[in-house]
């Protein structure tokens, strides 16, 4: 009762017609920059900073906590269409979402996100708004070895995702490994693989790869081969999805829901690997696994949900313990202190206006995001009907724009051709994008962790099965490994 | 010198932008006649929210709220190398009178560990602004009570994790590693633990995956607040205002060090410039509009004009050079 | 004679790339600090990997259905694009990859916009669009929004070039 007394509370801050209207701007300007490849709402919100200093707090976070989930809502149209994620919490959302637009439902694709985000961000604001400061404990409870295992338990889907070639599933794994490695070691300030350029000193960044390997390297294979028309050209806006594909998505996206949640919580997890390790999940627990990846409608609510619950779960360590689990929710943090709002154990009692402001406000927000989205989906998806030449030519300047945002690099832009050419021979040759692109987000995390915890643990490596988090994530991943192996044994067995 | 004076008006015009200029260098308490044309470029090396970003967007903030310039200060990030990558544009671009960045430890630590080209001597330093200090925390249930048993135990035990929120070799080692050797340890057998923020490090500390925790005053408070963990010592000289927590000086450890933050701008920029940001960041700091900012974000003003930045820079450096020398980790 | 699939290619490549790239971890200074594991062990395990993977690469039978594909490939070519010229599928790529990385060099020179919109142009015009009025208002238009949007909505500094705007 009394969580449902400070929703009320918190509604009464955020139907304030000031609030509401911050609300409106925040996802609205969310949805858009999330749309452009590869500018994220880290810059945005920057931005906003300024604007910031004249709100008052509950106000200020109410406007960038909008443009921060309707980024990650946004993102997925670009992943959908054009095949080039718009936040790197996206990039799992174009293994199907691509295919389907591909296909020529690029409209149900980008509903099904729609509704999948709209779930996803509504349950997670429910599990922040009861069990935010029991699930700081959870957050504080993952160590360096417990980051491990849930980084070794992350890599295990290289199998599953690595659908024909279990050895060049394997390979792209291991180069993404190698690829996340690269810069400044922070265990020790050695400087590694950066052949002397201080540009690398920061290591790579995640959306320049993810752009080149998928983006640009589907433009040079569509310039190749030529690319496949769209069919079904007169479904192509259309929303409509049939009551069996809404029951067959429902349990998907409330699993993924619930794992995106938990993994945004976690501070150094967030987004990204919440959709990847929904979508590998549904992968393996579908009956029709093997059609993942070419445009299973499952693929797309999986990821869509997981990425928006892990925004909203991120925000329990921002405001509970007063630590940033990325980059955009750092800005949050440094824009909270500026507003002269310390987020905190303290928070809830010191700033109830600011906490259950910002929650209520993301129920309103969530809701803006659909109707505002949903009316429009079947005009964005005629960008596909645009030319041919002309509409590859957008995507690469799109890419472009994108990836020089980041950094104002010109380097970067060089990688990005690189990556691009090594996304083609990739493609051309079946070796799969995807388990590179979980090598790359989890390589470092998971050697960083690793040697942290042995350096805490003065080298004895039983730490990682002492502790039990680490232990039971460690066995799950063994057995996620072994499990496929010991089906096929039994249905050898059986055909025999 | 070939001038061709032609009207009166115009010679008179020139002797006085003579004795402004000569005036300005003689007496250089006197604020010059040398005025930003365009918007000033204020550079924070590194990405949004962190120290360096704050510091900037608030100062910049201040500037345009408070009238003090008639330019825009127009606040940049450059990320890249922890700062490397802005200093080293800064640097090629050494006459340009239109650009300032923030700048702290890391300016020295940088290049000592052999990152950076650059170091603090290939720029002009403005104006110190602000500074925090380094505090050593553990859990409320933690055995050790003060910064002697905490030295004593890792004397005992080089096992003894310390997390900290930045890599090896850069501030918070420097600082707790520094701290130890003035107890009489050796600088290197603190066992520091490099997480990626001190945000990521206080978490561990309250799992208890770490002993105890070296991180910012500033960054800490909250978490004090919330009364799981507890406070050792601060390297401050003297206790910080409204924080109940007893310095290494008082505790014997004959140590501090100062998380500063400044402004510094390219090498090669004209005097009467400098003279112009020196004066400007002088008259910021008296608004009531940055106090009320400073007291928001938990700094401490701790100015220094150009002159006395720079010498106290020098100092910073022979002090970290010791310490990392001490570590091995010396590369520059 | 013995002549390589493209898998065996490929392998071979990543053999030797991989035997770089352990040389080069071999080459990591050791932490004056005596570490667990010191910043090299990750490296040499990875590249240990890849040399053994590569291996394994160069073992695997070419599944059928590569072969399927390369079928549909020719097909596909066929069907939508003349083989000849500019329009020759290897010239596209070249001609995509090359406007990147001119991309990468004009942007500073030239600004944001006038970059832009060049390469814009260029490339549907290279792609095979022929209706030169259309390309320029479309591309001109799209990039003259996302440049207000990002220097003048969102404050982004963006280089301004030849148009000082």
């Amino acid at each position: 009762m009394e969580a449902l007394n400070n929703l009320m509370y918190g509604f009464s801050i955020a139907l304030d017609p000031i609030n509401l209207m911050y609300v409106f701007i925040g996802v609205f300007a969310g949805t858009i920059i999330g749309m452009l490849p590869g500018l994220g709402p880290m810059s945005a919100l920057a931005l906003m900073i300024p604007i910031t200093f004249n709100l008052n707090p509950a106000t200020g976070l109410i406007l960038m906590a909008g443009v921060y989930y309707g980024a990650i809502f946004g993102g997925s149209t670009s992943s959908i269409l054009l095949n080039a994620p718009g936040v790197a919490g996206t990039v799992a959302t174009s293994f199907d979402g691509y295919p389907m637009a591909q296909k020529g439902m690029a409209g149900k694709a980008l509903a099904i996100a729609a509704y999948a985000s709209f779930v996803g961000g509504t349950i997670s604001i429910i599990g922040l708004m009861f069990i935010a400061p029991l699930l700081s404990k959870v957050a504080v409870s993952f160590g360096p070895a417990e980051y491990f295992a849930l980084m070794v338990l992350g890599l295990t889907a290289v199998v599953s995702l690595s659908d024909k070639s279990l050895v060049k599933g394997l390979i792209a794994a291991i180069v993404g490994m190698m690829i996340s490695i690269v810069g400044m070691d922070l265990q020790t300030g050695t400087e590694r693989y950066t052949f002397g350029s201080i540009e690398m000193l920061d290591g790579i960044n995640f959306l320049v790869v993810a752009l080149g390997i998928f983006a640009l390297a589907e433009v040079f294979y569509m310039l190749l081969r030529g690319g496949k028309k769209v069919q079904k050209r007169n479904e192509i806006g259309s929303l409509k999805l049939s009551m069996s594909e809404v029951k067959e998505m429902a349990a998907p996206v409330a699993r993924s829901s619930v794992l995106g949640f938990f993994t945004g919580v976690l501070p150094g997890a967030g987004a990204t690997i919440g959709s990847f390790l929904g979508y590998s999940m549904e992968k393996r627990l579908a009956k029709d696994g093997d059609t993942f990846g070419k445009g299973n409608i499952k693929g797309v609510a999986a990821p869509e949900s997981a990425n928006n619950a892990a925004c909203g779960g991120s925000f329990v360590p921002l405001l509970t313990l007063g630590v940033p689990g990325s980059g955009t929710t750092a800005v949050l943090l440094g824009a909270l202190l500026v507003m002269g709002v310390t987020p905190g154990p303290m928070m809830i009692e010191q700033r109830p206006d600011v906490f259950w402001g910002v929650i209520a406000s993301m129920y309103v927000g969530n809701i803006f995001l659909l109707v505002l989205n949903l009316p429009l989906i079947p005009y964005i998806a005629r960008i596909l009907d645009a030319p041919r030449a002309l509409l590859l030519s957008l995507i690469l300047i799109f890419c472009m724009v994108g990836v020089y945002g980041l950094n104002f690099s010109s380097f970067d832009l060089v990688l990005l051709l690189v990556f691009g050419l090594i996304g083609l021979v990739m493609r051309l040759n079946g070796f799969p994008a995807a388990p590179l692109i979980l090598g790359l987000i989890l390589g470092a995390l998971m050697e960083e962790s690793m040697r942290r915890a042995l350096q805490i643990s003065g080298g004895d490596w039983s730490i990682f099965i002492d502790k039990p988090i680490s232990l039971v994530l460690l066995l799950i991943a063994l057995l996620s490994l072994g499990l496929p192996v010991v089906k096929k044994m039994i249905q050898k067995s059986r055909s025999a | 010198m070939k001038v061709n004076l032609s009207t009166p008006l115009k010679s008179l015009a020139l002797i006085g932008a003579a004795l402004t200029l000569t005036a300005g260098m003689a007496a250089q308490s006197v604020a010059s006649d040398w005025k930003p044309s365009k918007a000033v470029e204020f550079i924070a090396p590194a990405n949004p929210g962190g120290g360096w970003d704050t510091l900037v967007r608030t100062a910049a903030n201040v500037i345009r709220t408070e009238n003090l310039a008639e330019v825009n200060f127009a606040a940049i990030n450059v990320p890249g190398g922890g700062g490397a990558v802005a200093w080293a544009q800064i640097a090629r671009d050494n006459r340009n009178d239109h650009k300032l960045f923030a700048t702290s430890p890391p300016i020295i630590l940088v290049p000592l560990a052999g990152t950076s080209r650059f170091n603090h001597t290939d720029f002009t330093p403005v104006a110190r602004l602000i500074t925090d200090y380094s505090i050593v925390l553990v859990a409320n249930d933690s055995p050790y009570q003060d910064i002697n048993d905490l030295f004593a135990a890792i004397g005992e035990n080089p096992r003894l994790s310390v997390g900290g929120g930045s890599a090896a070799g850069s501030m918070d080692h420097i600082s707790i590693a520094g701290a130890a050797a003035a107890a009489g340890l050796n600088a290197a057998s603190v066992n520091y633990i490099a997480f990626s923020g001190g945000g990521e490090a206080m978490t561990s500390l309250l799992g208890g995956h770490v002993e105890a925790v070296i991180t910012g005053a500033g960054e800490a408070v909250a978490q004090l607040q919330g009364g799981d963990l507890r406070a050792l010592g601060v390297s401050s000289p003297e206790r910080i205002p409204g924080l109940d927590v007893p310095t290494y000086k008082e505790q014997g450890v004959d140590y501090t060090f100062d998380i500063w933050r400044g402004v510094m701008a390219p090498k090669d920029i004209p005097e009467e410039a400098l003279r112009y940001y020196e004066d400007l960041f002088a008259r910021m700091m008296e608004t009531d509009d940055w106090k009320e900012a400073t007291e928001r974000l938990g700094w401490l003003d701790a100015y220094q004009n150009s002159e006395e930045f720079g010498a106290f820079l020098d100092g910073q450096l022979e002090q970290f050079r010791a310490v990392l020398g001490e570590l091995g980790l010396l590369r520059n | 004679m013995l002549r390589l699939n493209i898998n065996q290619l490929l392998a071979v490549i990543l053999f030797v790339s991989s035997l770089g790239y352990l040389w080069m971890a071999f080459q990591i200074p050791v932490f004056p600090i005596p570490r667990p594991v010191d910043s090299d062990a990750f490296p040499k395990m990875l590249g240990l990997c890849l040399l053994i993977l590569s291996v394994f690469l160069f073992l695997e039978k070419v599944p059928a259905n590569v072969a399927e594909d390369k079928t549909s490939k020719e097909a596909d070519v066929a069907d939508d694009l003349p083989q000849t010229g500019i329009m020759n599928p290897k010239m596209q790529v070249l001609g995509a990859s090359v406007g990147v990385l001119a991309y990468a060099f004009l942007i500073k020179p030239l600004g944001f916009l006038a970059a832009s919109i060049i390469l814009g142009v260029g490339l549907a015009y290279w792609f095979g669009y022929r209706n030169h009025v259309v390309n320029f208002v479309t591309v001109g238009s799209i990039v003259l929004s996302l440049y207000l949007l990002l220097s003048k909505v969102l404050g982004i500094y963006l280089p301004q070039g030849i148009i000082p705007f």
